[in-house]
């Protein structure tokens, strides 16, 4: 296998492979990035048995052919290679030469036969959705995914296929994001599948403000197809609990909030809270919120913000990350806070289709 | 849900009520039926796992209260579905996650919750000499928990009973007393979890989990060796329990001072308590394993059958017990008549292993020594006289009959020989077996008592 590509194309299709490839994996093939040599370009995939990815980049084939090579230390040489252009001579042994001015590399690779394929997608539901919509969708959720392993479930995304509708929610117990997206597509095509944190990320990685992503939904697995590249990942298996439950149905008051200096409010007061007694505490009170968080010892912090509230003055707490996280989330100017009372859920709300359910702390008084 | 059920659930609620929210109430437990209520668990029903999740998640704290109010002490929780065959939702007491045993239909007074397999207790422990000190220290240790022997040390090997006796222990003190922490797992689960902990920055968890252990069960600790970290955390987890009278129980494929790799500092804590054996079973032990077996799953089989499993399988029980169910599910799924040689067809592959296993070479070196009278250290020695030689031609020619090693094999196992002595000497012994009647009448018995 013979080709020459330009550095900046190489290093650029490798780091679209990169962050899949697993640091402490029990297959040494897994740890290899597979090249495949044909007509004018070389596809990279690499993967982690769950997840992975299939980039490419143009290049000036001389003989085709594909063999695997070690990813983290090909992307670590080719990041520090002197010119522009640089030569891959690959063996039938899989030892790579690696030419660029001066400097001379030898590698030593893996056959490609080992390298665990991809999965196929025959028959699976292809679904067509717009890149920014689901880039934004993601980022709204995705910080409410949670991390107990014990609860695998949950350790994911949940895509919800339903009457021309794309719900994502996240949950990890104790918050819920929910975001709807609109959609076109054949009832056949409804589905709930649950995507795993990894893939996620790595989808929010590859996601552009432009274009459309095609998702292929076959038994077990997902495919999406973006610019160029392809990503593929096992579905968790199992179901998803039914979140619809947990959404409160009617809120006793509404606050409206400018984000930004709700948030930056709360930045500031959360100093103050420590890791025992993490909360920060909202005091409603006419027109005006009083944020407060306190460590025994070491001293408190308190804010004052003026809001439109006309309803009756209550407290209530919550976990300030879980509070802020969303906020920063989101975008918009405004949102709106519904409460019930001090132990039910608070529900923040913006414009358009969006909900985040949040369980609010004990006040130990 | 049942009468008493219901009235328990009564009470229950008006005292949960005031805890939460009169939303939170009526969103999350209107819906809720407590199906089954004993003295250490309550098991309620929710129309789906949200319920569980989001309870367990935010409301056990209140839950809890509201049963120590009502029913004046804390209670297990379980979940179950309405689809499910009430089987095992996620509840929430998940000490040591060791492989979970077979429908808890009987599950509720067993220590299953534990990861320990409900039939594994001093009632289904066959006892004979092989094992008599270990059983009776077992049940010491179960009776008088830190105040007879600490630690214990049970060492075997495989198949003779070392995890049976654990989970006996803890089964025992846990039902004696189910507040007690009793924490059984295995030495490489320890480990793991300590890399993870590690990683996570879960340290102080991890510490505090099994250093607050009323009784900890660790099998087969010999996995511990050359792991030096693991061993420094085992170490203090050791101390700390050992100090505060808190029981140690652990089991290994051989004594503590033949662990490779292991702190001397360990070692000797190991050694600090009671060192109990486990040995293969004799002859007598063997069938009263298989009778008892048989009892406990209702197989009849013919006594003869009996005798030839106890003959052919020596060294293992769990061997001897797979080969009892190979044997009993032949006979009532074909129902041909079992004789010696469709036995002997059946359980060809564990009679392969058992012959394999069942005699080493040092063995072998042992009992001709003794039978010949000269020194052990003769065996490997390069003396010549025929006194010497010749029981060393008769080791290497029982070795080459006995085992499998090769002839190198065994030639290195007698002080560095060629292969080609070794050869030399299993021809010399079988021609003078064929001359002389005694020599072969000799070589049997060795052969017998090493068959035991």
């Amino acid at each position: 296998m013979k080709f020459s590509v330009q550095k900046e194309k190489l290093l650029e299709g490798l780091q679209q492979v990169q962050n899949v490839v697993s640091t402490r994996t029990t297959l040494p093939i897994l740890s290899n990035v597979l090249l495949q040599a044909n007509g004018n370009e070389v596809h990279l995939t690499t993967t982690d048995l769950d997840v992975g990815v299939r980039g490419s980049f143009e290049a000036s084939v001389e003989k085709g052919g594909a063999t695997t090579l070690p990813a983290r230390r090909l992307f670590n040489i080719i990041r520090e290679l002197p010119t522009s252009e640089i030569q891959f001579d690959i063996d039938g042994k899989n030892t790579a030469s690696i030419r660029s001015g001066q400097s001379f590399f030898k590698i030593l690779g893996l056959p490609e036969e080992e390298f665990p394929p991809l999965p196929k997608f025959e028959d699976a539901k292809v679904v067509s959705i717009r890149q920014k919509d689901l880039r934004d969708g993601l980022r709204k959720t995705s910080y409410a995914i949670s991390t107990d392993e014990t609860r695998y479930v949950l350790n994911g995304v949940l895509f919800s296929f339903k009457e021309n509708k794309l719900t994502l929610v996240a949950t990890d117990g104790r918050r819920l994001a929910m975001l709807d997206i609109e959609l076109e597509f054949p009832r056949s095509h409804e589905a709930d599948i649950i995507i795993p944190t990894k893939a996620v990320t790595e989808l929010q990685r590859l996601l552009t403000d432009n274009g459309d992503v095609k998702v292929s939904i076959g038994s077990g697995q997902i495919a999406f197809d973006l610019n160029n590249t392809l990503l593929v990942s096992k579905l968790i298996e199992g179901n998803y609990p039914n979140y619809k439950q947990v959404i409160p149905s009617e809120a006793k008051e509404r606050v409206t909030l400018e984000r930004e200096t709700f948030l930056n409010s709360l930045r500031r007061v959360s100093l103050l809270a420590s890791d025992k007694s993490n909360s920060i505490k909202l005091n409603f009170s006419k027109n005006n919120i009083d944020i407060t968080a306190n460590t025994p010892e070491v001293g408190e912090a308190k804010e004052s913000l003026p809001v439109t509230y006309k309803g009756r003055d209550f407290s209530i707490a919550f976990n300030p990350e879980f509070l802020m996280a969303p906020l920063r989330a989101l975008t918009e100017d405004e949102v709106y806070l519904d409460l019930i009372d001090e132990m039910s859920p608070g529900v923040l709300k913006i414009q358009t289709p969006f909900l985040y359910v949040l369980m609010p702390m004990r006040i130990s008084s | 849900m049942n009468e008493k059920c219901a009235e328990v659930w009564q009470r229950l609620a008006t005292a949960l009520k005031p805890q939460v929210s009169g939303d939170t109430f009526k969103r999350w437990f209107s819906a809720v039926e407590l199906v089954d209520a004993s003295d250490e668990m309550l098991t309620f029903r929710v129309p789906n796992n949200i319920y569980q999740f989001w309870i367990e998640s935010n409301h056990m704290a209140a839950l809890q209260n509201a049963i120590v109010s009502a029913l004046g002490a804390p209670r297990e929780v379980k979940f179950t579905l309405p689809t499910t065959r009430g089987g095992e939702a996620d509840a929430d007491e998940a000490i040591a996650p060791e492989t979970a045993p077979e429908p808890t239909r009987e599950s509720k007074s067993t220590g299953s919750a534990l990861g320990l397999n409900p039939r594994n207790t001093f009632d289904t422990f066959v006892v004979g000499p092989n094992n008599e000190i270990a059983h009776a220290a077992s049940l010491a240790v179960a009776q008088s928990p830190a105040r007879t022997y600490n630690p214990l040390f049970v060492y075997g090997g495989v198949g003779l009973g070392k995890t049976h006796l654990m989970q006996a222990i803890g089964q025992f003190v846990w039902s004696k007393k189910k507040t007690t922490k009793v924490i059984y797992l295995s030495s490489e689960l320890f480990i793991n979890e300590f890399i993870d902990a590690i990683q996570h920055s879960n340290l102080v968890k991890f510490r505090k989990r099994y250093r607050q252990a009323d009784l900890l069960l660790i099998d087969d600790i010999q996995f511990l060796g050359g792991k030096e970290r693991s061993q420094e955390e085992f170490f203090h987890t050791f101390n700390t329990l050992f100090d505060g009278h808190k029981q140690i129980v652990l089991s290994s494929d051989r004594p503590a001072s033949e662990i490779a790799n292991l702190e001397k500092r360990l070692v000797s804590r190991f050694e600090w308590g009671l060192t109990a054996e486990l040995q293969p079973p004799d002859i007598e032990t063997r069938m009263a394993i298989l009778r008892m077996k048989a009892r406990a799953m209702q197989i009849k089989l013919r006594d003869e059958i009996f005798q030839f499993l106890a003959n052919r399988i020596r060294t293992n029980v769990r061997r001897l017990e797979g080969a009892l169910m190979r044997v009993a599910s032949f006979a009532s799924l074909s129902g041909k008549e079992l004789t010696d040689e469709v036995v002997e067809h059946l359980l060809k592959d564990i009679l392969q292993e058992e012959a394999r296993h069942s005699i080493t070479i040092e063995q072998i070196q042992r009992r001709v020594a003794e039978h010949f009278d000269v020194r052990l250290a003769d065996m490997t020695s390069k003396r010549r006289p025929a006194n010497i030689a010749f029981p060393r031609q008769v080791a290497m020619y029982l070795s080459r009959e006995l085992t499998k090693a090769s002839l190198n094999e065994i030639g290195d196992a007698f002080g560095g020989r060629d292969h080609g002595t070794v050869l030399h000497a299993c021809k010399l012994v079988r021609r003078r077996m064929k001359e002389e009647d005694g020599l072969r009448q000799t070589i049997s018995f060795i052969d017998s008592s090493l068959q035991r």
